[in-house]
């Protein structure tokens, strides 16, 4: 047989059994859910979640053992703060702490009794802050917003005794070193913005791997013998069964890929400030990568069901491996080794920095590259255990003719 | 029965790693990966165009942090931007030219700092150092000023900061990550386990039809059926929490307030989550459709938890939501009761949605016992 004729041979097979994947993936209501539906509507509800991204107005008790002029207009100022808001005036800590432990409010204001007298007799007084510490983001909002308005408070009772004629002098007497604070790629802080890239990313690589390893399970148990590869002329190769089945998943998630990166965070408007040739370049390994690594995975599972026990609990732990949540400088040595076998890792990490911080593909070459490692290498693993898995279907097919 | 499940369970290695193996590791992973409570020692850069003593004090002062370490200068805003992006540096500190001769001269000069709230952890850490590096340095000047006149050091102190804030931060007083996170995730993914594991359980039964020999032997009695079978599993994850429990609140010394408290939130949060695994089972009595909506009401439950973002800063929908995740009353009675130390009666609601979530299976037991006594097993 010429070469010619083997390659238009290996073609017409691997293109029945990307029809086959197809129908299946359409059939296959497990496949259908991971493939479609999960990676529809996971997106919509974790932007949903997370989509007011800030926490405002944080319920706190104020007791004001100072009854004075000087502590009601601190109060008044830390109520009008964007984070906090006053829930109620407290007599005394037991109440307050009541009102905390009852989830009404999240921390607590005390201005002891002497908080006018020591600042009238220049001396320095006191705010405490009690805070609630179940939860980091109303701390901080408690927390800053007392830092804020305090300081806010202090500049202004330097300027009037220090005794300077002009506003300018006022000014650099308070603050003989100015400064600026400036976030960059995520101003607001907002909490979407940061963890829903990353999300996405996981969403795709995790939904990916589920519904191919549950095709696969499937397709054992359809089986006699349970086999993975079907008997049938067209599966007599290694290459056109990867290929042809890597074919109908790199169809389905090119489209479900470019409804992450492209549709979702337009929808919630989330920052986006990937162009769409980077992307390309970006997504292209990505799902390469994560093709091959599902078709590695899906040829490790016996039953179909025990692709989702294995995969679905490592979807935390990956998020974290990301470095997003927690820095990447400060996660372990061995964890970060083993984050290297999963190309959630590099992929949300280059989104991650492309998408939210407006970095181009150059920035990102380190991640890229090992994306491209990773979908040569995972080729490679399942072409190996697909041909394990050919060997034995020939073997069964044998042992059951003779 | 017990026994048959015990046998069931030694012969399916699947068992082995799901209620024991996979949820120490992520007991080992959480643990270990915010082993330093905070993260230390993370890389900021610095453009120091001033390059004077004053300026390089500053920046040794910086590095003194215990979150930052200052790894590379840059020469200018636009290069350090750019090392952020490639992820060499999460932040910087921008000085400008002459800010010293200006500071000498009363001008204000103005130094900035850039950092990446892409990383929302990180960027307000270091925010926090730099913020306090701005400060310190224009309390020094003052300071230095004061000194000279002849101020005592509480004069000083007063005039530079009138209102001092006393930060009392209960029961976390170190800001440790490890014991704020840790404590949340690693109990969700342990009931992710028991929810897919118990659904998985008498998934089985129906794919091997062993169904109907399982009632037999509980004399087709369904409620007997369900507490022989699940009573193995039962202890196991019991053994498996107070171990968890043990290793977090003993060993790492975790915040707690009394073992009593510790053992009700173990008993809560198995039942709560077997009752929710079975029930859910019940509504769709499939393998392949009981694990789905297992798993993915699982992992949506460690967002509708409410520990990293809050419930209260979500849509007012979600909030009610938030009641359908026993996750979430599970981290309200923990955070209520446990951490804070509260007395039971505050977090009663959690605790009753909890025993409601127990008796779910109560709803389904006629269609479970219809299902395995009738239905066929279709792959």
């Amino acid at each position: 047989m010429s070469i010619f004729h083997r390659f238009v041979s290996g073609i017409r097979d691997a293109a029945y059994i990307w029809c086959q994947e197809m129908k299946q993936a359409v059939k296959d209501e497990g496949v259908l859910i991971f493939f479609i539906i999960v990676p529809i509507i996971y997106p919509l509800l974790y932007s949903w979640i997370y989509n007011n991204e800030v926490v405002h107005e944080v319920p706190v008790v104020v007791v004001d053992d100072s009854h004075s002029g000087l502590s009601r207009e601190l109060v008044r100022k830390l109520d009008a703060s964007a984070d906090v808001k006053i829930l109620c005036h407290a007599a005394d800590l037991d109440e307050a702490r009541s009102l905390v432990s009852r989830q009404l409010a999240k921390g607590i204001y005390y201005i002891p009794s002497d908080f006018a007298t020591r600042l009238n007799r220049m001396e320095q007084a006191t705010l405490s802050v009690y805070c609630d510490m179940s939860l980091m983001l109303a701390y901080k909002a408690i927390y800053q917003t007392a830092v804020n308005v305090t300081q806010y408070m202090g500049a202004e009772m330097q300027k009037k005794l220090s005794g300077k004629y002009t506003v300018r002098e006022e000014q650099i007497q308070a603050r003989p070193l100015d400064f600026q604070d400036v976030p960059i790629f995520n101003p607001q802080g907002g909490y979407g913005t940061f963890v829903i890239p990353a999300v996405l990313m996981l969403i795709f690589q995790q939904t990916l791997v589920l519904g191919i390893g549950l095709g696969a399970g499937t397709a054992r148990e359809n089986s006699p013998t349970g086999d993975l590869i079907p008997v049938h002329p067209a599966y007599s190769g290694i290459y056109r069964i990867v290929l042809g089945k890597a074919l109908c998943y790199g169809m389905i998630y090119a489209v479900m890929g470019a409804y992450l990166t492209l549709v979702v965070p337009r929808i919630f408007s989330f920052v986006t400030m990937v162009k769409g040739m980077d992307l390309l370049w970006l997504m292209t390994p990505y799902l390469l990568a994560c093709v091959f690594f599902g078709m590695t995975v899906s040829c490790l599972v016996r039953y179909r069901e025990n692709v989702m026990l294995l995969m679905v609990f490592i979807s935390l732990p990956l998020l974290f491996m990301v470095g997003i949540s927690w820095p990447q400088s400060a996660i372990p040595g061995v964890w970060q080794g083993i984050s290297w076998l999963f190309p959630s890792t590099f992929g949300a990490r280059a989104f991650v920095r492309m998408n939210t911080m407006g970095a181009t593909l150059g920035d990102v070459t380190n991640e890229l590259r090992a994306l491209w490692i990773q979908a040569a290498f995972y080729f490679g693993t399942a072409c190996l255990v697909y041909g394990h898995q050919l060997r034995v279907t020939r073997r069964h097919t044998v042992s059951s003719n003779l | 029965m017990s026994l048959r499940e015990v046998r069931i369970m030694i012969k399916n290695p699947i068992y082995g790693f799901c209620m024991v193996v996979f949820p120490l590791i992520a007991m080992i992973f959480f643990t270990s990966l915010m082993d330093d409570g905070l993260p230390q020692d993370m890389p900021v850069g610095v453009v120091d165009l001033d390059n004077t003593t004053t300026s390089r004090s500053l920046i040794r002062r910086l590095d003194g942090f215990q979150s930052s370490k200052v790894v590379a200068h840059y020469p200018s805003v636009a290069e350090a931007r750019r090392a952020i992006q490639e992820n060499q540096i999460y932040a910087f500190l921008y000085i400008p030219k002459g800010t010293t001769d200006d500071l000498l001269s009363s001008r204000q000069p103005k130094i900035s700092y850039y950092y990446n709230l892409a990383s929302i952890m990180s960027g307000s850490l270091l925010m926090k150092d730099l913020k306090t590096i701005s400060t310190l340095g224009s309390a020094g000047v003052g300071q230095a000023t004061m000194r000279a006149k002849g101020f005592t050091q509480e004069q000083i102190m007063a005039f530079l900061q009138p209102i001092r804030v006393d930060l009392h931060q209960v029961g976390n007083p170190w800001t440790n990550y490890n014991s704020y996170l840790s404590t949340v995730f690693v109990p969700g993914i342990m009931m992710l386990f028991i929810f897919m594991i118990s659904a998985y359980s008498l998934g089985m039964e129906l794919k091997f039809d062993s169904g109907k020999k399982w009632l037999e032997m509980a004399d087709n009695r369904m409620v007997i059926a369900i507490l022989g079978k699940f009573l193995p599993q039962t202890l196991i994850w019991l053994a498996l929490i107070f171990f968890y429990e043990f290793y977090v609140f003993s060993i790492l010394g975790f915040p707690h307030h009394g073992v009593a408290m510790l053992v009700v939130l173990a008993l809560l949060e198995v039942f709560a989550a077997q009752g929710f695994g079975i029930f859910a089972f019940g509504l769709m009595p499939s393998l392949r459709m009981s694990l789905s909506i297992c798993s993915l009401w699982a992992v949506l439950s460690l967002s509708m938890a409410g520990s990293a973002f809050p419930v209260m800063g979500m849509d007012g929908a979600l909030q009610s939501l938030s009641w359908l995740f026993p996750l979430r009353h599970y981290y309200m009675v923990y955070q209520i009761c446990v951490f804070n130390g509260f007395p039971l009666l505050e977090a009663w609601f959690h605790f009753v949605a909890m025993i409601g979530f127990t008796l779910l299976p109560w709803f389904v037991i006629g269609k479970i016992k219809n299902a395995m006594l009738t239905y066929v097993y279709i792959p």
